[in-house]
């Protein structure tokens, strides 16, 4: 019993820790991909210009699917309860940018077409046929990136925001969001309660740093920007610290948008030169004159590839048409050279990330495997101690003619039968809590006050709880592999024990 | 076979060939680094259907002329003469271990004075084990009819049908006895060797048990050498030897 305990328990935590830590590594990796595509082109700050010729270049090639243009900065956020929070500002163009990523999947208020046991459970507020009416046209708002005023019935360009960032998303245990309304602190010293519903009639302050066309910041601008519905990308990072706007918005306030390109033109013989104004014929000194058109820019253009095709392989056609596009505007965007190391496939982009993921999933298992591992050692103490409790009676079975043979794979047997129910019982028990993990979590959170996910740490704002068959065969086969070799050395010990020596033995 | 046995059978005398030939047989113990001789050239002739009863002293080597006997230990190697254990004409000394394996689970059946038996299976069990061990699984499966048959036929003749379910330790002394010769027989041996078989046991269940063994013996012809203290079932045997100082002397 002990021994099988022993398999049963190392069985089981090394399932648990495994599922855990590969469905961490798996989601962060669907995550990473989720918002970027396959490859992007990155030229930060001041932006490239010219991208819909990029874009309309790599759309014909066959390799890929399809581009979108985005710019990617950082500003400060006011929230309707009057906190200003650092936040990263995505500006995409909604209808490409779907295409280009799973955004339109990430849109949190929409009405749930195939809902899973798991929200008919948590009473899903989305499952709600009053609501769905409602939920339909959040989901329209969010993907056109549009919100009726209230007060105007004007339609108005408004943004998608992460759902853990305002803090009004009540998130719950089985991982649906509720809306509720908070009260809010006021210097008086009152509350107010904050009844705000983002997508319904919630709106935030943007404020960014403008910067020229030469990377110099301008003045700071500040925007107030309506929400169209929240996104839940299931990156915890991201769903709390991200707001997606539409991109002629952010090109505006980022001054990245066209513009007339104005220039002092001079005689260079004469400082002084004057001119008259054409309207009201007064003379003053010359202006700046209009001598072209100033493009628009984005920082960033992101691709995706067709479905089967390699991710490097993508990337090095993306980098052919770049340099293409580059030479039919030299001069005028970040030559091709300086560009190769810039476009990066979303593996690059989120390396840091999934390498220190990768190298703590190792760490543990390596760490839990070596704590398993004393597994071997436990059933071979409880093994020799029965081979010698047990050894008249194998000097009884020696004298009814039992090999030697015969007497170690008599252990073994043993031995591999524990292991077998032990590691049986074991993936079940793993099984079991791996799929219940996250209300295994929240009922010690409420019974003890013991939080270990925090998805502030851990980037997910659930636990990873899906368990890979081929992981739990190789956890069980290793379980009766343990057990085996934890038998073989006391059955080995068995069978070349004397048996006359047994027979006296008291 | 040269040697001749005399034979005492209803008390007739007949000279028939033995069954096991023991030879200039040494055996010493190492105990630590203290070698402790115990037999010093033993000689013995044991005729087929023979019931010889060995008795001596305490530590005389009694048993360990018993366990050489059932092979599960090997003579001294040390003399000139090497020693010489002929069983129905092979030559035991020169087996191998597997060899001796085999001839303990077909030719040997052992009767010991604790019983021995494995406490965690039944009465039943305890019996059908002998099949398994001589069979193999396999083929203890496709005989697994054949041997329960078998092992619940010699328990019912030891009066132990009632007791086939249960554990050793729900028997008393005389009945774990029966089925431990019950377990003996199992394989149908040419040859019993029982160690002291009734030292355990008051002196009507002793009675018993050797009743049990001489009817079993009578009617299979089984070859018994068995260890005693008891005089009066010595007196009861075909033949008595005593060893005294390690050697064999005629009583």
């Amino acid at each position: 019993m002990l021994a099988m305990a022993a398999v049963m328990l190392s069985v089981a935590t090394i399932l648990i820790t495994w599922s855990v830590m590969g469905g961490f590594l798996k989601t962060l990796i669907a995550s990473g991909k989720t918002l970027v595509g396959d490859v992007a082109i990155v030229w930060p700050n001041v932006g490239f210009a010219y991208y819909e010729d990029l874009i309309e270049r790599l759309e014909a090639d066959e390799l890929i699917d399809s581009a979108s243009p985005t710019i990617e900065t950082f500003g400060l956020i006011e929230l309707p309860d009057g906190r200003i929070e650092l936040i990263s500002i995505k500006g995409v163009e909604v209808s490409s940018y779907s295409d280009v990523t799973g955004f339109a999947d990430t849109m949190w208020w929409k009405p749930i077409d195939e809902p899973t046991s798991k929200d008919h459970e948590g009473e899903d507020i989305r499952l709600d046929p009053q609501y769905r009416q409602m939920f339909e046209g959040m989901q329209a708002n969010g993907l056109s990136m549009t919100r009726e005023n209230l007060k105007t019935g004007h339609i108005e360009a408004a943004g998608v925001l992460g759902i853990e960032v305002t803090g009004l998303n009540d998130r719950r245990v089985w991982g649906g969001y509720y809306p509720w309304s908070p009260n809010r602190a006021l210097p008086n010293g009152g509350t107010e309660r904050l009844d705000v519903f983002m997508p319904r009639d919630g709106s935030v302050g943007l404020t960014i740093l403008a910067l020229d066309s030469s990377g110099r910041p301008i003045d700071p601008v500040t925007r107030t920007i309506p929400i169209a519905n929240e996104f839940q990308s299931g990156l915890y990072e991201v769903d709390q610290g991200t707001i997606f706007v539409p991109l002629d918005v952010i090109q505006r306030m980022l001054r990245l948008d066209e513009a007339s390109k104005v220039e002092m033109v001079r005689d260079d013989e004469n400082p002084f030169e004057i001119q008259v104004d054409p309207v009201t014929g007064e003379i003053g000194p010359k202006m700046k004159e209009v001598v072209g058109v100033d493009p628009a820019r984005v920082t960033t253009v992101l691709v995706r590839g067709v479905d089967g095709a390699e991710l490097e392989a993508v990337r090095t056609r993306v980098r052919e048409i770049y340099s293409e596009f580059a030479d039919a505007h030299r001069g005028l965007v970040p030559d091709a050279i300086n560009m190769q190391h810039q476009i990066k496939t979303w593996e690059d982009l989120n390396r840091t990330m999934i390498s220190a993921v990768k190298k703590e999933t190792g760490l543990v298992l390596f760490i839990f495997g070596i704590v398993s591992f004393t597994t071997v050692f436990l059933v071979l103490a409880i093994f020799w101690s029965m081979a010698t409790e047990k050894t008249k009676d194998i000097g009884v079975l020696r004298a009814l003619g039992a090999s030697t043979p015969g007497i170690a794979w008599l252990w073994i047997r043993y031995g591999a039968s524990i292991g077998i129910v032990g590691s049986v019982t074991g993936t079940v028990i793993g099984y079991w809590v791996v799929l219940n993990i996250n209300a295994i979590h929240d009922w010690m959170g409420r019974t003890f006050g013991l939080v270990i996910w925090d998805p502030r740490q851990y980037y997910f704002v659930e636990i990873p709880s899906q368990v890979d068959l081929s992981k739990a065969v190789i956890v069980f086969v290793v379980g009766i592999l343990t057990c085996v070799l934890g038998a073989a050395i006391p059955a080995v010990h068995s069978a070349r024990m004397d048996p006359v020596k047994a027979l006296r033995f008291e | 076979m040269e040697r001749m046995v005399q034979e005492r059978e209803a008390g007739a005398t007949v000279r028939s060939e033995p069954i096991l030939s023991v030879r200039n047989v040494h055996k010493t113990y190492n105990l630590g680094r203290v070698k402790v001789p115990v037999l010093h050239g033993v000689d013995l002739d044991v005729a087929q259907g023979e019931w010889v009863t060995i008795l001596g002293a305490s530590g005389s080597g009694k048993s360990t002329l018993l366990h050489l006997i059932g092979g599960l230990d090997r003579p001294d190697k040390h003399t000139n003469e090497p020693a010489s254990m002929r069983f129905c004409n092979r030559e035991l000394t020169r087996e191998s271990k597997r060899s001796l394996d085999r001839y303990r689970a077909d030719d040997v059946g052992f009767v010991f004075q604790f019983y021995h038996l494995l406490p965690e299976l039944s009465v039943l069990e305890n019996v059908t084990v002998g099949g398994m061990i001589k069979h193999g699984r396999l083929g203890y499966r496709t005989r697994c009819k054949e041997i329960v048959d078998r092992a619940s036929g010699l328990l019912d003749r030891f009066g132990l049908s009632h007791r086939l379910r249960h554990r050793p330790a729900e028997l008393s002394g005389g009945e774990r006895q029966r089925v431990a010769i019950a377990r003996a027989l199992i394989n149908e041996p040419n040859l019993l060797l029982a160690d002291e078989p009734t030292g355990n046991l008051d002196l009507r269940t002793g009675e018993s048990i050797l009743d049990a063994i001489i009817e079993h013996r009578r009617d299979a012809g089984l070859t018994l050498v068995m260890v005693t203290h008891d005089e009066r079932i010595a007196a009861k045997s075909d033949r008595v030897i005593q060893l005294v100082d390690g050697r064999v002397e005629e009583a």
